[in-house]
């Protein structure tokens, strides 16, 4: 990602930067020119009307939440003044407020959307010579992290047209889109804490945003696991130490925060994570020989219902890499270790123990060979809420999949009870382990024992058909001559025929009538 | 670690405890008779018999602990560390027809020693008391032994359902008793967030583990 050419892209002069008041500070198109402060007092009387003492709380997060989107996407919010100004008049005390903005809006990019779609963006308005083409830039910038439907604002009409949007960040905006408002839609139920944890997330998201380019993911997850300690003993105070409220309270905070960060802070590019991901991912490769013997593992594949189990394993773990909040990954892994548990529990009927539920960890492991695990673990490390991860079961089935990767990569032939020859030998693929030995083998013989015996029988059945063909032939032989002897010993003679008395009887109409009994009554 | 629940002297504590032993001395047997009161049932309701929970009150403090059991097989020796990182306490089972199984708890006691200091309870249980007429490891060893390394003893029966109330009773007090060390040598606010951010990381076990591993006895299974 080359940073150059999109710098190249803002080519402003200071002065068309500053607020048209002329008081020195940043203005913004958005604000037709001015900077928050002279725009505000501009606007005052008509806020003062808009912003009525009796709003709702519900309304008012609600706006809070617009405005913080507005803020971030430099797009007008008329209706929610308070907050959003505030924060703007914050961050224009800062002197290179602008470079800070671009970064910003630059930081996030350099993950997924704009890896391409950056320089596009950057090509286009580079020559279209507008007047305001810097802000075009940013604008354009922007809708890549907008929402469709911020997109359609009025204001944003005219632009919307040539800004291409990568669908990828697109759909992720969706996504963030539907936590924030979820999570609003919960804090909402919580009245006034649930706008002061509305506020605190917010602006905790922002110093991150501005965190992210230059500190380390330790770092970052220092601040983050700073937060959720601070958040849970505010939470903790205020629920008088209801700790299940606390507990469902920072779940959401998680979400939230964790759905807005994940793609900075999720493998990121300054780590060597990546680097991890692949060289577990080529060891489980090279691994593939290793069967269910090796490991000892307490499932027997051959029952329908367990082979299901084993299957259902496999897709969770795998699909632990498409969650976004940690506690969602947590659950993935749960999940696959219930499936474990049942496939154990039908197979040997009792409850499963550690040592029966480990190498099957390993096993569904191996043959899964989840994608980006590594990864996934780092981020589940650095970014959960620390309570799930010390004692709850989660956190022990966590445990438990660390484990098994650590056996993965340091595994050798002595775990496997192999002959360390063996052991390299399938490791370099000169070998592969005869599959179920035993019953293979034997049946193979089974099947020779049955052939070699059908073949004597076959051999038989042969000789009897043979034998029978002789006979018959014999048999119609025998005939033939018998009949033969008869014929010769009674040779055909052909005699004329005996006249009859009427045959050749010429006057026969001339004999009188035959007589014809007669019938008398009696 | 004690994370609590703030308010006067109501406090929650969760605490994490470890189970280590070698295949067949009978962890397994022992927590579904602390936590279900069965003993090779086949009502077992439970799915699985590796973490399980029960709630105590102890003198009105209330205490949530988890038991985290642990493969006991000699290949997944080397992965101690990572179950046992962060446990307020150990259980160290051994079956006392087995000599090698008390052997193995030595290992461990060593190893969790090294990796945790003197912040664990550690417990050196022998199970199976029902088998007394097969005793191989001696009580005056064992129970020596425990003393030496500051571990507390017990004699359980998983089958007679002996002994196994009073360790985890005993095991808890200690381990509230340590909690509440710690947070005085703290001072208050402070207790929390030092404890409270430890995740789980994979480390490298060092050679020593590797070399206990492989020098070990027998290797079952």
């Amino acid at each position: 990602m080359s940073q150059k050419s999109e710098r190249r892209g803002i080519r402003v002069d200071q002065s068309e930067l500053l607020c048209t008041k002329g008081c020195g500070y940043y203005g913004n198109p958005a604000w037709q020119g001015f900077c928050s402060k002279c725009w505000r007092e501009e606007y005052h009387h008509v806020r003062q009307k808009q912003i009525k003492e009796d709003w709702a709380l519900a309304e008012r997060l609600q706006r809070e939440e617009e405005a913080a989107y507005a803020s971030s996407q430099g797009a007008q919010s008329q209706p929610s003044l308070t907050p959003f100004s505030k924060f703007e008049e914050k961050k224009s005390n800062e002197k290179t407020r602008k470079v800070t903005t671009v970064k910003k809006f630059f930081s996030p990019s350099s993950r997924i959307g704009s890896k391409k779609a950056a320089p596009e963006t950057a090509g286009k308005c580079v020559p279209s010579g507008r007047e305001r083409h810097a802000d075009t830039l940013l604008r354009d910038l922007r809708e890549i992290f907008t929402p469709p439907w911020d997109l359609a604002s009025p204001t944003e009409e005219s632009h919307e047209t040539k800004a291409p949007s990568p669908s990828i960040s697109r759909q992720a905006s969706i996504e963030t889109d539907q936590v924030s408002r979820d999570f609003i839609d919960f804090l909402k139920s919580l009245h006034k804490p649930g706008r002061e944890i509305h506020k605190q997330c917010r602006a905790f998201i922002e110093t991150m945003a501005t965190k992210e380019d230059h500190q380390s993911v330790e770092e970052l997850s220092e601040c983050v696991q700073d937060f959720y300690q601070n958040m849970s003993d505010r939470l903790l105070t205020h629920f008088k130490g209801s700790s299940e409220r606390v507990e469902r309270v920072m779940d959401q905070v998680e979400k939230y925060i964790m759905t807005r960060l994940y793609k900075n802070v999720f493998c990121p590019e300054i780590t060597d994570d990546e680097k991890k991901d692949l060289a577990v991912q080529k060891r489980i490769r090279a691994l593939h020989w290793v069967t269910i013997q090796m490991l000892c593992v307490p499932v027997d594949e051959e029952i329908p219902e367990v082979s299901d189990m084993v299957v259902k394993a496999i897709t969770d773990i795998i699909e632990m890499d498409s969650k976004r909040v940690p506690r969602d990954k947590l659950a993935c892994i749960t999940k696959c270790s219930k499936d474990i548990f049942n496939a154990i529990k039908i197979t040997r009927n009792e409850p499963a123990s550690a040592d029966d539920f480990l190498p099957t960890l390993i096993y569904i492991v191996l043959k899964a060979n989840p994608p980006r695990l590594q990864s996934n673990i780092q981020y589940i490390t650095r970014f959960c809420n620390p309570s799930r991860l010390m004692t709850g079961e989660d956190g022990y089935y966590f445990t438990n999949l660390c484990c098994a990767v650590a056996f993965i990569e340091k595994l050798d032939a002595q775990s496997l009870n192999l002959s360390p020859e063996d052991f390299e030998r399938y490791m370099t693929g000169q070998a592969s382990p005869r599959r179920q030995d035993p019953e293979g083998l034997s049946q193979v013989y089974q099947s020779l024992e049955l052939l070699s015996g059908l073949g004597e029988r076959q051999e038989r059945v042969l000789d009897g058909a043979r034998r029978l063909e002789s006979d018959l032939i014999d048999w119609q032989d025998g005939v033939a001559r018998e009949v033969q002897d008869i014929l010769d010993k009674y040779p055909l003679e052909i005699r004329p025929p005996a006249s009859a008395i009427d045959s050749d009887n010429v006057e026969n109409d001339r004999l009188p009538p035959p007589l014809l009994p007669q019938v008398f009554a009696g | 670690m004690a994370a609590g629940g703030s308010g006067g002297g109501n406090k929650t504590y969760s605490f994490k405890v470890v189970l280590l032993g070698e295949g067949c001395v009978g962890k397994t047997s022992l927590v579904l008779r602390y936590c279900e009161n069965k003993f090779n049932d086949k009502h077992i309701t439970t799915l699985q018999a590796s973490f399980l929970t029960k709630k105590l009150n102890i003198g009105g403090k209330r205490v949530n602990l988890a038991i985290w059991d642990t493969a006991g097989q000699e290949r997944f020796h080397a992965l101690g560390p990572i179950y046992y990182r962060d446990s307020n306490g150990a259980i160290l089972v051994y079956d006392i027809t087995d000599e090698d199984s008390f052997q193995k708890v030595k290992n461990w006691v060593k190893e969790l020693r090294k990796m945790l200091g003197n912040e664990i309870c550690l417990c050196i249980v022998g199970n199976k008391v029902d088998l007394e007429k097969e005793r191989h490891v001696s009580v005056q060893e064992a129970e020596g032994y425990a003393e030496s390394v500051g571990a507390k003893h017990y004699h359980t029966s998983a089958k007679l359902n002996k002994g196994i109330e009073e360790l985890f009773l005993d095991l808890c007090k200690r381990m509230i008793e340590t909690a509440q060390a710690d947070e005085r040598a703290k001072g208050n606010g402070s207790s929390q967030s030092g404890t409270a951010r430890r995740g789980v990381q994979i480390v490298d076990d060092e050679p020593q583990n590797a070399a206990t591993a492989g020098g070990g006895c027998c290797s079952s299974v």
